[in-house]
């Protein structure tokens, strides 16, 4: 059963991305000032809202755990911050890409992408706390704890940088992407969204199953070193 | 009142062995002035710049040494099970973090209170507004103790604890220092200080917040 | 379509493909490890058990 539902979203996201993809190439108009790169948008602002969705949803599987002890949500909650880590990962290296189109330069510190890049650095410790801890009811603890920190850092890092910037301009101005579309041009960013949510799914589907496969092997071995 | 008691017992006793032993505040003190001479190299700028960053030089020397007492904080007390007698005290979780809260601000203000006249002699800055720079210390500091207490807390029992404290708390941080850093920019190349009020918000929102979600989450975090 | 930014487009758009198929390999490689792990502690209960009835 779960095997068809995460086949089904897999084969689904990909029409979608394979479909837009053909809208974002032929159908869509250059944008005025910033020529063909402006299409990198529409992986952009998706990977980023994907990610950022999933790291509080993450969080709530981590209050979940704290609340009913079920390692389930630890697992989920695991999964679900790996993949929004990748999704991250996306974010910011086309967003750097971008710049370097637009700026010239590989990276600024602009408010968007140093609060992404502190994120990045929150979720890294996230995972490194992780591996360090051995037994996995510690684990799950400590872990569900952290992201419920990181979660409410990153609403204040964010405020913060982005106020930063404001009084110090850097180099550059903010991309100012997605504010003021025309309307024929934003539809493709919502359905790419929507794939992009649905091959996060799978993706996290399939790594809760590994985790559920990572306890019963712990399991197993405890069973079997006791005789 | 207990409650008050009960953490003010916990913080009295960490400071006393802390003034006996003198272990931390030596040698985060030296560090500090290792920083401050690293920093002298790596930034060798007219007295106009260096007035400009200094907000920001002294901020990092203030967080990289406090971490040196942050880090002891609960870990000495996993020798000869100390840890494990605190947590079947009466004591609740809240008391004992609170406590050691308290025993690690006093430490860094301490530290501060030394690095901040050596800074001053070494770079020749001499900040304008002392008092509230004083008082931005005292904001910044107890954010940067309250996360570092509490991840200390979170990190005692692995085995890479050294390393994984400033991993996480740095990220955690950098409201808090954006804050701290303004707030000391502006006081001592003596802007305007109207504009920049927003920052004294941040800081007294981000330790607000941050020690109201410490204390509420650090049973969970010792005990489980 | 303009010449002028294309390569680069192309290149975001490689990068971003390219990170999630390089994650999707790393979550395959990481089934096909729990696996024969799996498989392998499984055996090795069941050593155990034929060897403490054996020894019953």
């Amino acid at each position: 059963m779960r095997l068809k539902i995460i086949v089904t979203l897999s084969v689904l996201a990909g029409a979608i991305l394979a479909w837009n993809l053909y809208r974002i190439f032929l159908q869509v108009p250059d944008e005025a000032s910033q020529g063909a790169i402006f299409r990198i948008i529409y992986f952009h602002v998706p990977a980023a809202i994907t990610s950022f969705t999933g790291f509080y949803i993450g969080m709530f599987a981590g209050v979940g755990y704290l609340l009913r002890r079920d390692l389930r949500f630890d697992s989920i909650a695991a999964s679900i911050n790996e993949v929004s880590l990748a999704f991250a990962t996306i974010t910011i290296c086309t967003g750097s890409i971008w710049g370097r189109i637009i700026w010239g330069i590989w990276w600024t510190w602009d408010a968007r992408l140093t609060s992404y890049f502190v994120c990045l650095l929150i979720y890294f410790g996230y995972f490194m706390l992780r591996r360090a801890i051995d037994d996995p009811t510690t684990r799950a603890r400590l872990s569900a704890v952290l992201s419920i920190f990181a979660c409410v850092d990153i609403v204040l890092v964010w405020k913060s940088i982005e106020w930063f910037r404001t009084q110090h301009p850097g180099p550059v101005l903010e991309i100012r992407g997605g504010g003021g579309m025309a309307p024929g041009m934003e539809s493709p960013l919502w359905w790419n969204f929507l794939a992009f949510l649905m091959l996060a799914a799978a993706l996290i589907l399939i790594r809760t199953r590994q985790e559920g496969m990572r306890r019963e092997i712990d399991a197993l071995r405890r069973y079997a070193n006791a005789f | 009142m207990k409650f008050l008691r009960r953490t003010l017992a916990i913080a009295a006793k960490d400071l006393r062995s802390e003034i006996r032993g003198k272990e931390a505040v030596n040698a985060s003190v030296s560090f500090a002035l290792v920083i401050l001479l690293l920093f002298s190299f790596a930034f060798d700028l007219e007295p106009a710049v260096i007035r400009e960053i200094a907000g920001g030089l002294l901020w990092l020397i203030f967080a990289f040494a406090g971490t040196l007492i942050l880090n002891r904080s609960f870990a000495r007390e996993l020798v000869n099970d100390c840890l494990d007698a605190l947590l079947a005290s009466p004591l609740s979780g809240a008391q004992l973090f609170l406590g050691k809260c308290i025993a690690n601000y006093v430490l860094i203000v301490i530290v501060e209170c030394i690095s901040l006249p050596v800074f001053v002699i070494f770079y020749n800055v001499v900040p304008q507004r002392l008092a509230l720079l004083f008082v931005v210390m005292l904001l910044g500091t107890w954010g940067i103790t309250v996360i570092g207490t509490m991840f200390s807390a979170m990190t005692v029992n692995l085995r890479l604890r050294e390393l994984m404290l400033p991993t996480l708390i740095y990220p955690m941080l950098i409201p808090a220092l954006i804050g701290a850093i303004e707030l000391s920019r502006v006081l001592i190349t003596g802007a305007p200080l109207a504009e920049s009020l927003f920052w004294f918000r941040v800081l007294v929102a981000f330790n607000v917040v941050f020690t109201i979600l410490a204390l509420a989450l650090v049973e969970i975090v010792l005990v489980g | 379509m303009s010449p002028q930014n294309f390569n680069f487009m192309f290149y975001g758009f490689t990068v971003a493909w390219l990170i999630i198929i390089v994650y999707v390999i790393s979550i395959a490689w990481r089934e096909n490890k729990l696996r024969q792990e799996l498989d392998r502690v499984k055996r090795m209960v069941e050593e155990n058990e034929q060897a403490n009835t054996r020894r019953q």
